[in-house]
């Protein structure tokens, strides 16, 4: 190389002695990064140039990323919101469990204190009777337990009905509301006798024959009379709610509503059997005595 | 196709900066921590490429520079990338004249070389700083980058390459 060569061979320096500032300039570096930290601005000056680049480079998986996350998070919300709508219904129909099992647990720890005195068997309510004219029950103690026609069911507050049905594993109650069935009663206050007639699943009980001068008042509680031989003496049976006297008519409508919850609970008592009631008189003289039977 | 065969247009400066932004962006990815190793240093290839094609435009002057922007990005030493960038251009300088007219596969291996001196340099250079061996897979960039010379080239060399018609 010469001094007169033309200008397009000038190339300034050598690359050999380029190389060697370079290198030389590159260990510097190096050193002055590594074991003295001296290098910090100048790294800044050359990251602030090299940002556009980073952002330029990173914005279009950010944006995928975002988009996709803003996709997935749409999906995912509504599935999540469905999933705790469930939970919630779930949750609330526990809270709805917890208190019916509530209930249920005063309500058995009443029929156990009944149980207690009468001896009966404790049966629960498979459904109810699925003929729409009759008031029945359909209960899982059956032949098998020993249940057998005519047997009275109680709860905790009073007369359910009685059995007149029974299979080997179930049994049928008639209850005290169906159509025409009879229990004999008589008013805890006086002891006047009377009896009780069911009208029909879900209309109050009534009170027939009653002369409209006989002693009877709203509120009297209704017992069981215990002279058909079927029903105990004295179980709650039902409350006079209302008495219709009306003076074109011989006799007072009486009526009641059972104290009973006899479309309430999923228990109830079955009464045993009673013990061998007295016989029958068989003297015409004593027929007057005998009541009526039970009201099937 | 050597260079040397062909009457090729001139290359526009900004066509350069374009191709050293297009590979920092590409070194900047953010790449999978697993694929790390296998993702050819761009701008390594791009340097050699440049040296060896238009080694008035670009030498060792660029190769520091770009080696510091690559430090910086990389977050490394400072230097690191850039003593190597360095070395690498200069090495292709040193014999540019012979390189410039093999063909390419000759030329993916001279720059597989180049490109292996350089890693061996930043990496010896790490761990005399103390870093560990950071395994094989290393290297497994250089044979990628040599891999892909041969259409880099190609398609580098298109944009210069005059139409036939005009050749003629």
């Amino acid at each position: 190389m010469q001094a007169s060569q033309p200008a397009f061979f000038k190339q300034g320096p050598k690359p050999l002695t380029r190389f060697f500032l370079f290198s030389t300039l590159s260990i510097c570096l190096i050193v002055g990064d590594a074991n003295y930290q001296m290098l910090g601005p100048v790294r800044q000056q050359l990251s602030v140039l090299l940002y556009p680049l980073q952002w330029l480079v990173t914005a279009p998986f950010e944006l995928i990323k975002d988009t996709s996350t803003f996709l997935s998070r749409q999906a995912e919300l509504l599935g999540e919101n469905r999933k705790l709508h469930d939970a919630q219904l779930v949750a609330s129909v526990n809270a709805m469990k917890l208190k019916a099992l509530e209930a249920e647990n005063a309500r058995l720890r009443l029929l156990n204190t009944i149980q207690a005195s009468q001896p009966s068997q404790l049966t629960e309510i498979l459904y109810n009777g699925r003929d729409p004219f009759s008031a029945r029950l359909i209960v899982d103690r059956g032949e098998r337990s020993n249940i057998k026609e005519g047997q009275i069911a109680v709860d905790a507050s009073g007369v359910i009905g009685q059995v007149v049905r029974v299979q080997p594993m179930t049994s049928e109650i008639r209850l005290i509301s169906d159509r025409n069935h009879m229990v004999p009663v008589q008013i805890e206050r006086n002891q006047l006798r009377t009896v009780i007639y069911g009208m029909g699943r879900g209309l109050p009980l009534e009170i027939r024959n009653m002369s409209s001068n006989s002693e009877i008042k709203e509120g009297d509680t209704l017992i069981t009379s215990g002279i058909d031989g079927l029903y105990p003496a004295g179980l709650p049976v039902a409350k006079v709610f209302k008495i219709e006297r009306n003076t074109g008519n011989a006799f007072a409508r009486i009526y009641c509503t059972p104290l009973a919850g006899i479309d309430q609970h999923r228990f109830l008592l079955i009464l045993d059997a009673n013990q061998a009631a007295a016989p029958y008189p068989s003297n015409a003289s004593d027929v007057g005595a005998i009541k009526k039977k039970k009201g099937r | 196709m050597p260079i040397s065969r062909q009457l090729l247009r001139p290359v526009s400066s900004s066509f350069i900066l374009f191709t050293f932004v297009l590979s920092l962006s590409i070194n900047l990815l953010p790449w999978q921590a697993g694929l790390i190793g296998f993702a050819p240093d761009f701008v390594a290839l791009f340097i050699i490429y440049w040296t060896l094609n238009q080694p008035r435009r670009i030498g060792v002057g660029w190769a520091f520079f770009l080696g510091l922007l690559m430090d910086v990005a990389d977050g490394n030493v400072l230097g690191q990338h850039a003593l190597a960038y360095t070395v690498i251009a200069y090495l292709t300088l040193a014999r540019q004249r012979q390189l410039a007219v093999f063909p390419f596969w000759q030329q993916a291996f001279v720059a597989l070389a180049l490109m292996l001196i350089g890693q061996v340099l930043m990496l010896s250079l790490r761990m005399l700083m103390g870093a560990p061996f950071p395994g094989w897979a290393y290297f497994a960039g250089c044979c990628v980058a040599a891999f892909i010379w041969p259409p880099l080239s190609n398609i580098l060399l298109s944009h210069q390459r005059r139409p036939t018609t005009e050749e003629l």
